[in-house]
């Protein structure tokens, strides 16, 4: 297959645009509720631009830039949509596994799949929220054995729960590591035995 | 035939028996030249053990030294760098010696959990076993420790004792990567000693002796360039068994590509991880000093000991001879281990199966076949010549 | 020794123990954190049979700074000099992936001298980590000497960088808005002039090291990862096209100039054993340098002059509201950034996707089964940086 067209420095972005309608449709048609979010700012910046969002008041509708995504509304379903992306939409790779914390007032941390094509050419990525209280998933590394890693990693930083994850140890950080420290209340530890932090 | 004298009091550590044959050699025949006659032959022999080692000890540091700066200069500019280049002034000639003394004055670490006595007595045992086998090594003419009638079995035989003291220091260290390169040198020089035993035969049956003595004198003729290697009439066999000897010296000395029991980048540094100080320095004068020894091993039975072209000429003026006869040696000795460090810097490493298929599918099957070969040509020769 | 004895688990080795009669014991073995072959800190606990290997484990952290939690505590410029230092062999393209990333929430392309420049300096830098890469790796094996004919080559081209950035290591040249500077006069004389020395050196390694028998003995079969592994634990970079997979992000996701760069991707052929293996891997590496000499002139003669930032991007940046993702094709694998923005000067997401870490995943996968020389030729040949994988 065919190179996509370069559309901007950092890529081509039409082709990611089309993968994720097409994975919202695919999703649907197999009765996950999925939303599909589209940057409605246009992908470059016009003139004045910044100020605009700078001034902007907070009642006034979101804008914003970059990557579609699609958002799984029932994270109880994420194995059924990752193994259709994987199995029907040929998203061969996964590429990556994260959460973002967004704010600290928020209730819901936001798990992030990233997922590529090797033969559409295309990402796409696929978010969960999971709230914070209650903070598990089910672990894709049934689908995606490349997950592993990456699922130890954000579950040791976020305190995710990855429900059958083979080997669910910290992975970056010591086994007795108190908190999770990439949440934004995470508070920094005084010492770590004995070793000042501070 | 001679008797068989391996001759006690040349080496350093073994007991004198009383019952043996009080039966002196060089060395204590020229002491009791110097000494009163009250001396009792014991007393001969004790002393001309205490010079032997001393000598061999002085010449063995002074090998290892050289070696190292050598090893240190030729790994620079194939390296396209220099090496040392400060010490001293002249290309960093001093360098080996401030090794050395700051090998002297570290501090011996040993582990808490080491084998005490094995860890202690390794270093001394690889050290030792190395400094013996150049009692029999034949420097210049007269310039001999002792003319062991079984010369290279000898040095094959001292030679191999070393692995036992890479097993105590790789056991004694209590660390299993010190094992593991403890295990390889085992596994490997007890592989390496056939094919390196059997392609030392064709010179044997060339000089029809184990002499080292003997095998550097029958290589005189054509004006000191009557060497086995140069012989057109067994150049079919001394060729192949020199580079079969070669390949097999370099596993017996541990040097790479077959440089497994001390391999860095897979064993740290294999047997002597742990050591460190003085002990570390006598596990790096035992392979210099190894490469050395087999080194003048083939230099004797393969390029002509001291012989070299139109040295016989200076045989009136003795001193100037014996000198000469002894550069002459030395260099062609330090020629080849110059080779070894050539290898070294040259080739990566196999791996341990690797070098158990090479030894025993490829090198001791070769190893026979030009054994067989040399018997048949030395009959040949012999059917010929009578 | 000092650890209890491990009794063989019987489902992996009863057939041996029936045959021997014997109930051996597994040697439990840290290669690590302070091991020559593991190029840093990194601890793989292996678990042996003698000589051969019937387990492995990696642990990681040992080098972990953080930088993802520093990334949403500091704002976007100053982020810059911390994606230096996750792998410093190719720093260049760390920031050029950063880069991107905060450009593609603002909304600006760098003017196209920029463009050529970031690429030249791209592949500049993909070359001299592949030296090091594929020197360091003829340490791991046992020769020595390749590695030093890589520096000499590397040496040239860190006196490049020196050149138009003042840094040898830790470049920061490249950053969100553009280039730091302009290359300085007759720079780009002296890349023309790397190029064709380089073409000349280029048979030394390979003939040196890639071609000789025991390199070839040492790697070909050993690690090898079949094209469907690579791709389901996630491998890129020349992981995966050492398996065999046509794969790379600069022309499959062109970015910056590349698709206007005619270049071959090098996708391992299983030249001297098995495909996949080791060898190839290194292949890859070893042609890739040359595509890359060829990308860099080509870039030469296409460059024009001009700007080379973009104008309107300050020191202060506030980028729009959103998320992005950039992936591009680091010397060892898709480096991406996944940046979430909510339109203040600080980031509230800083995800760094790391090549080495997810290539690093499947090498305990690979080492069972090998024999322990080998456990640091798949290591080496995974070709990773401490500081990447723990970040």
């Amino acid at each position: 297959m065919e190179a996509p067209k370069r559309d901007t420095a950092w890529g081509p972005m039409e082709v990611h645009f089309q993968a994720a309608r097409e994975a919202h449709a695919a999703l649907q048609e197999a009765g996950l509720e999925v939303e599909l979010h589209q940057p409605n700012l246009p992908i470059f910046a016009e003139e004045g631009e910044a100020k605009r969002l700078a001034k902007k008041k907070a009642d006034e509708p979101h804008e914003w830039r970059g990557d579609a995504f699609l958002l799984l509304k029932d994270r109880e379903r994420l194995l059924e949509a990752l193994s259709l992306i994987r199995e029907q939409l040929a998203f061969q790779q996964i590429v990556d596994v994260t959460a973002v914390d967004f704010d600290a007032e928020d209730s819901v941390l936001w798990g992030v799949y990233q997922v590529l094509s090797l033969t559409k050419k295309a990402r796409l990525t696929l978010k969960v929220h999971l709230p914070k209280d209650d903070c598990r998933v089910a672990s894709a590394v049934s689908v995606y054995p490349g997950a592993d890693w990456h699922e130890r990693e954000s579950g040791e930083m976020y305190g995710i729960t990855y429900e059958g994850h083979p080997d669910p140890r910290n992975i970056l950080l010591p086994d007795d590591w108190v908190g999770y420290p990439l949440r934004k209340d995470y508070e920094f530890p005084e010492e770590y035995h004995g070793i000042s932090c501070v | 035939m001679k008797p068989l004298t391996i001759i006690a009091s040349a080496l350093p550590e073994a007991p004198v028996s009383e019952a043996a044959a009080p039966q002196g050699n060089g060395l204590t025949e020229m002491l009791a030249g110097w000494l009163p006659e009250s001396v009792p032959f014991w007393g001969l022999t004790l002393m001309a053990s205490g010079l032997a080692f001393g000598v061999i000890m002085a010449f063995v540091s002074v090998v290892a030294m050289f070696s190292t700066w050598l090893e240190r200069k030729v790994a620079g500019h194939i390296q396209i760098r220099l090496g040392p280049m400060r010490v001293g002034g002249w290309h960093g000639w001093a360098q080996a010696i401030a090794d050395g003394v700051k090998l002297l004055i570290k501090e011996d670490i040993i582990l808490a959990s080491a084998d005490r006595p094995l860890f202690k007595l390794a270093p001394a045992l690889v050290l030792g076993t190395a400094i013996s086998t150049f009692v029999v090594l034949p420097f210049a003419p007269g310039v001999m420790i002792a003319d062991v009638h079984l010369g290279i079995f000898f040095v094959i035989a001292i030679s191999s004792v070393t692995t036992i003291g890479v097993i105590m220091a790789g056991w004694g260290s209590n660390n299993k990567w010190s094992v593991y390169g403890a295990m390889r040198e085992a596994a490997q020089v007890a592989s390496y000693e056939i094919p390196l035993g059997l392609s030392l035969m064709p010179p044997v049956i060339y000089y029809g002796s184990f002499s080292l003595l003997e095998a550097t004198q029958a290589q005189s003729g054509w004006f000191g360039m009557h060497w086995y290697i140069l012989d057109p009439s067994v150049m079919l066999v001394s060729v192949p068994s020199f580079v079969l000897f070669f390949v097999a010296t370099l596993a017996e000395t541990k040097r790479a590509p077959f440089d497994l029991p001390e391999s860095e980048s897979e064993l740290v540094a294999g047997f002597h991880t742990e050591y460190s100080g003085i002990r570390f320095s006598f596990f790096f004068m035992e392979e210099y000093a190894a490469m050395f020894v087999m080194s003048a091993i083939a230099t004797v039975l393969w390029f002509g000991g001291w012989n070299f072209l139109g040295l016989a000429a200076l045989e009136g003026i003795p001193v100037l001879y014996t000198t000469a006869c002894m550069l002459v040696f030395i260099v062609k000795s330090m020629l080849l281990v110059f080779v070894m460090m050539w290898v070294r810097w040259t080739l990566p490493r196999l791996r341990i199966d690797q070098v158990m298929i090479l030894g025993y599918k490829y090198l001791t099957p070769l190893c026979l076949i030009v054994v067989f070969a040399a018997s048949l040509l030395e009959y040949l020769r012999f059917v010929l010549s009578n | 020794m000092e650890e209890p004895p491990q009794t063989t688990p019987p489902d992996q080795h009863r057939l041996r123990e029936i045959e021997l009669d014997v109930r051996t014991q597994d040697v439990e073995i840290n290669m690590g954190p302070q091991h020559p072959a593991t190029h840093g800190v990194l601890r793989v606990l292996l678990r042996a049979d003698g000589e051969i290997l019937v387990g492995a484990e990696s642990h990681l952290g040992y080098l972990h700074r953080c930088a993802e939690k520093i990334g949403e505590n500091v704002d976007y410029i100053q982020y810059m000099p911390y994606t230096d230092r996750y792998d410093y062999l190719s720093s260049m393209n760390n920031n050029l992936s950063y880069s991107l990333a905060v450009e593609k929430l603002l909304g600006v392309e760098v003017p196209k001298r920029g463009q050529y420049l970031r690429t030249i300096l791209a592949e500049l830098n993909r070359i001299a980590s592949h030296l090091v890469a594929v020197g360091t790796y003829g340490i791991d094996i046992g020769a020595f000497t390749p590695f030093f004919y890589a520096l000499r080559e590397r040496e040239f081209l860190l006196d490049l960088f020196e050149k138009i950035c003042g840094a040898r290591l830790t470049y920061s040249y490249i950053r969100p808005g553009g280039v730091m500077n302009d290359a300085p006069a007759g720079w780009l004389n002296k890349v023309a002039e790397f190029c064709d020395i380089f073409d000349q050196k280029w048979p030394e390694y390979w003939n040196l090291l890639v071609q000789n028998k025991i390199f070839i003995e040492r790697t070909a079969n050993v690690g090898v990862m079949p094209a469907q592994t690579a791709i389901d634990w996630g491998c890129t970079g020349p992981m995966l096209r050492g398996s065999g997979v046509d794969w790379d992000l600069r022309r499959d996701q062109p970015y910056l100039v590349y698709d206007q760069l005619d270049f071959k991707v090098i996708v391992g052929e299983g030249y001297r054993g098995t495909l996949g293996d080791c060898f190839d891997r290194n292949f890859v590496r070893m042609y890739e340098m040359l595509e890359s000499i060829k990308m860099v002139r080509q870039c030469l003669a296409a460059i024009e002059e001009g700007e080379v930032s973009h104008p309107d991007v300050s020191l202060t940046i506030r980028p729009a509201p959103g998320e992005a993702y950039v992936g591009i094709e680091n010397p060892r694998g898709e480096l991406g950034h996944y940046v979430v923005s909510d339109g203040t000067k600080i980031a509230k997401r800083m995800r760094c996707r790391a090549p080495s870490f997810v290539n690093l995943s499947v090498v305990e996968h690979t080492l069972p089964g090998c024999m322990l020389a080998d456990a640091a030729a798949i290591i080496g040949a995974t070709d990773i940086v401490i500081g990447e994988t723990d970040r």
